[in-house]
């Protein structure tokens, strides 16, 4: 085999791990568990300021554990595994399902416990569906923008 | 072999001013079928298409990795810079402003990824042997086409300035203007940097001291 066969067979392996859709959803899926629990857990700790200090110190430290991994996801999609078009739009319906599902949740808890944290957690989930719901109109955008082009340079 | 081939003719046979052929490369504009034909495969790609990118590494990977062997002058240097390229490109071409353009982009990356590794080998002190080992061996490949043997070595003895920009114009064959982005030089530099290869190659090739 010829240097050059040889690292055309390389490069298509790298395509095939460095293209798989299912590890960029992993992604996006760790980004919205991550984004969702530490909403949970801020809520609860700032809403609650007479808890001991202990308490308070657990609460800031898994605080930092899920900004760590929202910041991880984020830098994995933008640097490791970027989204392509098509996965922007599925992304964006994953965003959307999950932030809906949160929002029904924690109306549901605010409703029934009525505490100072459950609206505030209502009022965060309401946050993160309308960007859920932006991303995913952008992502259509673009998408379609792509998907027209495509068609007008089509032979 | 096709552009090779019509490389020799360039070099060998025809003697026209060089300006008369720099005007003839600048005219592949956004229209040609080239340039649409890559702004398609681009764009399928930025859509996410599987198929897409295999037909960009089976049209792309062999004028990459010929370009990036040029430059290093081993293959296994250039095996290892093609899959650097093409991780970047896989990384990166989600974000392509200009898809029309992905020629001079592809090469862009190539380029930079060789002159890192060019400037980490220069910045490395030689300290033993077992590290002048590595340094990539001079000898043409004995895989090259014997009927262009002699063209090949020619462009490899070429200062890395000259081989770099005639490897770009004439076996890639990007425009002046396309060239002069991706070095980030003007477009006067480029064409006297073709004007010496041109003559340097003519003197080694025929053998004129003059």
């Amino acid at each position: 085999m010829s240097p050059q066969i040889k690292s055309l067979h390389d490069v298509r392996k790298l395509a095939g791990s460095e293209l798989s859709l299912k590890s960029r959803l992993g992604y996006v899926a760790l980004l919205l568990v991550a984004a969702g629990v530490t909403v949970v857990i801020a809520s609860l700790w700032i809403t609650e300021p007479s808890l001991p200090l202990y308490t308070q110190a657990a609460f800031g430290a898994m605080n930092l554990i899920g900004v760590s991994w929202v910041a991880l996801s984020i830098w994995a999609l933008v640097a490791r595994r970027p989204l392509f078009a098509r996965d922007r739009v599925i992304a964006g319906g994953m965003a959307v399902a999950f932030t809906s599902l949160f929002l029904a949740g924690s109306f549901a808890a605010a409703i029934m416990a009525g505490s100072e944290t459950a609206y505030a957690v209502m009022a965060l989930a309401g946050m993160m569906f309308a960007m859920a719901i932006k991303v995913q109109a952008r992502a259509r955008r673009r998408f379609n923008e792509l998907s027209a082009r495509r068609a007008e340079l089509e032979p | 072999m096709g552009t090779r081939l019509k490389t020799a003719s360039l070099f060998l046979v025809r003697r026209e001013p060089l300006s008369s052929r720099c005007d003839s490369f600048s005219v592949n504009t956004d229209s040609s079928p080239e340039v649409r034909a890559d702004e398609l495969l681009a764009i399928r790609c930025q859509l996410g298409e599987r198929d897409a990118f295999d037909a960009l590494i089976a049209r792309w990977h062999e004028p990459i990795w010929r370009y990036l062997r040029r430059l290093t002058d081993s293959d296994d240097a250039a095996a290892d810079l093609a899959q650097d390229t093409w991780l970047k490109v896989l990384r990166g071409i989600a974000t392509l402003r200009e898809p029309a353009s992905l020629r001079a982009w592809l090469f862009g990356i190539a380029r930079r990824v060789a002159m890192d590794r060019l400037r980490r080998q220069y910045a490395r002190p030689l300290e033993n042997d077992a590290m002048i080992e590595d340094i990539p061996a001079q000898a043409a490949d004995a895989d090259l086409e014997r009927d262009l043997a002699a063209l090949d070595t020619g462009v490899d003895s070429l200062p890395l300035r000259e081989r770099e920009t005639v490897s770009l114009f004439y076996l890639r064959e990007l425009t002046i203007e396309q060239i002069a982005g991706l070095l980030g030089v003007p477009a006067g530099t480029v064409k006297s940097r073709l004007f010496r290869a041109r003559n340097l190659l003519r003197k080694r090739l025929t053998g004129d001291r003059t």
